[in-house]
């Protein structure tokens, strides 16, 4: 027997057994298809990577306004200073 | 509806009578002519938090000055205009301000005038206390008004280091000279 006899052989149409249609059927409708679930961990994981990164955007953000804040308070008062002791003297000087 | 009538009357006389925070308004137009401007305006929470940060940050030595003078204040705005040339603002630009320095409560306490220069400082003292501060410092191509709520000791601030000028101390009285045109 050639390769080719072979083949047609292993390759011949067949018949299904009496009843195939229906089990299969019958089957399909047991069970469900398996749904894609992501284990309950994960959300819990993905929650808590959730809460840690808006805790350090948080923090970073009111890191931010905190400098800018202190900065600028600093400007503020050392012209407030600057403008204070300008005005004492030119009282002084004319005074003198 | 008397009682409520009688509540409304007493809750608005009592606001009437304490004077309301200095507004620093009228000068809004003087940025874009202006050829640096700074302006700050820093309320409560951004006062804390810029003491917090300044405590946690002791770099400056005058820093913990700074966070001292921080504490007791509610307030800080300041405006500051340097101009390449004179005559980009006028004095009735300040007139808003002005206006609410004249109101109960806040008194002048230095009053510096030349041909070209204003230096006009303004206290509101309650029990003894300066619980507000205001300068107002006009020259030909500088304006700066600094509006300052909060207890505040003008003897530790004149003692800041300020942007380039010493520091002169501050007699124990604030005196108005009293003298009109020149010095008042």
């Amino acid at each position: 027997m050639n390769l080719e006899d072979e083949l047609r052989a292993a390759l011949r149409r067949e018949d299904p057994s009496p009843g195939f249609a229906g089990r299969v059927l019958a089957r399909a409708q047991s069970r469900p298809a398996p749904k894609a679930r992501i284990p309950r961990f994960m959300w819990a994981v993905a929650m808590a990577a959730m809460l840690v990164i808006g805790f350090a955007v948080t923090s970073e953000y009111r890191q931010m306004k905190a400098e800018r804040a202190g900065r600028e308070a600093v400007i503020a008062l050392r012209i407030a200073a600057e403008k204070l002791n300008q005005a004492r003297d030119k009282v002084v000087r004319r005074e003198n | 509806m008397r009682r409520l009538c009688l509540i409304v009357l007493i809750a608005g006389w009592t606001a009437l009578q304490l004077p309301a925070q200095l507004r620093i308004t009228g000068l809004d137009g003087l940025a874009s002519k202006a050829k640096e401007s700074v302006d700050i305006t820093l309320d409560s929470s951004m006062l804390q938090m810029a003491g917090g940060f300044l405590a946690g940050n002791g770099k400056d030595k005058d820093q913990a000055k700074i966070k001292e003078l921080l504490n007791g204040l509610k307030a800080i705005t300041v405006k500051s205009f340097e101009f390449k040339e004179t005559g980009q603002y006028r004095m009735e630009d300040l007139e808003p301000i002005r206006a609410q320095l004249r109101t109960p409560g806040w008194s002048r306490i230095l009053n510096v005038q030349s041909k070209e220069e204003i230096s006009e400082i303004y206290t509101r003292t309650e029990q003894g206390k300066v619980v507000g501060f205001a300068i107002i410092a006009a020259e030909p191509k500088e304006l700066t008004v600094v509006a300052i709520e909060g207890t505040i000791d003008l003897k530790d601030l004149s003692k800041l280091g300020g942007l380039g000028v010493p520091a002169i101390p501050v007699p124990e009285q604030p005196k108005d000279t009293g003298k009109k045109g020149k010095q008042e």
